[in-house]
């Protein structure tokens, strides 16, 4: 019985392992053939490593990559600002009709974009920022506005609340607070939420998909969805693409793991 | 008070104009397009009530895209939950590598959901495809499947890769719920005689209920706005046999330039997300710790 337990066990890790890994070996193992090697197919391994479809890929979408990187970075840091400071008033007042607004506020944060995708596009169309990396900012940073100030009210939870009371006392202006006692106290807040947005704002395609024109203002995600459906011979360079699209966000996942697993634990556990 | 507090006011205001303009002023709009009669690109036509809505019911594709996408949602939201509680099980059994594998079951959610479709799209592919190749290379050609080519499977396929990205974060949830089960409960169970099986099921499992709502209201974000994957897995085909709310509402609206009847549905997917949201977060709110 025992030893039926422990086979069962090491079957199911194995045949889970290999469900989440497969789609990860394919991507790599694919990407690093060359045009004959493709003959194989995706699961025999390359028998050499080929970084032509890299190059072949960069060369594709390079542009839509630095696009990405000028969108989600001011997105990222504008959203996580003004998280900050509305999630502050959310934690320290209690004001007529602040539990409303903050119902409000999650509830917003649940409306799927399919229901404002056609008054977005108009608006961002009748200030001229259509085709923009500026329309794509100011729109990552309106739908943002609920998650990180939820967020960040959830983390000055763990900030007693006397130390923010003894502060206003001792100082007066609110902006100092921010600035000396608030600031100083939220840094690890600060790279969570941040980290969060980075890869929600970096991943995002649909808006991207409605809002960019072309090269000059397309995020990566949409520039790899133009790669795909070429010929079958290039689906190394298709991989390729994908994998270079998802770098940044992997490193983040690979070597700050733990402000990452924060972030995801925080909208969980306590909504 | 009063005046003191000001500044916190302010802080509001960035918050509450953007969420206000771009949530609820635009989804009021929305409900206000789909009353009216605009079919091409250029300006809005006059109002024609609730004519939309009466094309949508009687649209059978709009029907099947109903149900496909209460069918994916629902699935999604169980199964992911369901296979993430389990590959917690396992972590928490072999936790001596516990760290490792968590990382893997991790790290689908890190991919955009267009990495995840490239990498899937050629896993699924029914001749050059991961799976069929590998079931060909053992000898096991009687289980290759024609998988998103396939009006049977395709929603199936879209299933699976949604499950594959987030049961992750699921397992994530439920392993750091289960290691913070005093070590004490679980050795009495022991010292009783429970079976392993039997500490799950009695012992942890049921104390895992502020776990599964925290991860449930994660999911839903995601499952009230199935879109991405069913568009660049299948496109909503073959034959519309994949077809969701958001990949019709995008159809209609973008490549058909349909936008009242676009609005009508996106008004829809709102209305279902309410009924939906309001209902649980009513239920949920304040039991979010055990």
């Amino acid at each position: 019985m025992k030893n039926l337990g422990r086979l069962f066990y090491y079957v199911a890790t194995l045949l889970a392992t290999i469900f989440y890994l497969l789609p990860m070996y394919t991507i790599i193992n694919v990407s690093i053939k060359d045009a004959e090697d493709l003959v194989y197919g995706p699961v025999i391994p390359a028998r050499s490593i080929f970084l032509g479809a890299y190059l072949e890929a960069w060369r594709q979408i390079s542009q839509p990559f630095y696009n990405s990187v000028f969108m989600t970075l001011p997105a990222t840091v504008i959203s996580t600002f003004l998280g900050s400071l509305s999630g502050l008033t959310f934690y320290r007042l209690k004001f007529k009709g602040s539990n409303l607004l903050f119902f409000l506020l999650i509830l917003g944060f649940y409306i799927p974009p399919q229901a404002i995708l056609i008054p977005l596009v108009r608006f961002i169309s009748a200030i001229g920022l259509y085709g923009t990396i500026g329309g794509l900012i100011l729109t990552h940073v309106s739908y943002g506005m609920p998650i990180t100030t939820l967020l960040f009210k959830n983390y000055y939870e763990s900030i007693p609340k006397e130390v923010l009371e003894a502060a206003e006392i001792d100082s007066g202006s609110i902006l100092s607070i921010y600035r000396h006692v608030i600031l100083p106290l939220s840094l690890p807040g600060f790279a969570v939420v941040s980290i969060f947005q980075f890869t929600n704002i970096w991943n995002d395609f649909l808006f991207g998909l409605v809002l960019s024109r072309g090269p000059s203002s397309q995020p990566v995600t949409v520039a790899i969805a133009n790669l795909k459906g070429t010929t079958l011979a290039a689906w190394n360079v298709q991989m390729a693409g994908a994998l270079i699209g998802a770098i940044p966000v992997l490193l983040f996942y690979l070597f700050a793991t733990k402000l990452v697993i924060r972030g995801l634990m925080a909208g969980a556990v306590k909504g | 008070m009063g005046k003191k507090n000001i500044p916190y006011y302010i802080f509001l205001v960035p918050a509450f104009v953007l969420i206000g303009i771009f949530t609820y002023v635009f989804t009021g709009l929305t409900g206000y397009f789909s009353l009216l009669d605009w079919r091409s690109l250029g300006q809005p036509g006059e109002f024609i009530g609730l004519q939309n809505y009466y094309e949508f019911i009687n649209n059978p594709i709009a029907m099947k895209a109903l149900v496909n996408t209460v069918i994916l949602s629902s699935l999604f939201i169980i199964l992911t939950t369901v296979v993430g509680l389990c590959l917690a099980i396992l972590l928490d059994i072999g936790s001596k590598a516990a760290g490792l594998f968590r990382t893997i079951f991790l790290l689908p959610l890190s991919f955009s959901f267009v990495i995840s479709a490239t990498m899937w799209v050629w896993m699924f592919a029914p001749n050059q495809g991961t799976i069929n190749s590998l079931l060909r290379l053992l000898n096991l050609d009687f289980l290759t499947q024609p998988w998103i080519t396939s009006t049977q499977q395709s929603l199936l396929c879209v299933l699976i890769v949604y499950i594959w990205q987030f049961s992750g974060f699921a397992t994530l949830i439920y392993y750091a719920g289960i290691r913070g089960i005093p070590q004490e409960q679980l050795e009495s169970a022991l010292i009783d005689g429970a079976t392993t099986l039997q500490k799950y099921v009695h012992v942890i499992i049921p104390q895992l209920k502020g776990e599964t709502i925290g991860v449930v209201t994660i999911l839903l974000f995601y499952a009230l706005r199935v879109f991405d994957l069913v568009y660049l897995l299948t496109g909503g085909g073959p034959s519309l046999s994949s077809e969701v709310l958001a990949t019709y509402m995008y159809r209609v609206t973008f490549n058909q330039n349909l936008f009242a009847y676009g609005a009508s549905i996106g008004f829809i997917i709102f209305l279902l997300a309410i009924g939906v949201m309001v209902p649980f977060l009513y239920l949920t709110s304040g039991r979010w710790r055990r």
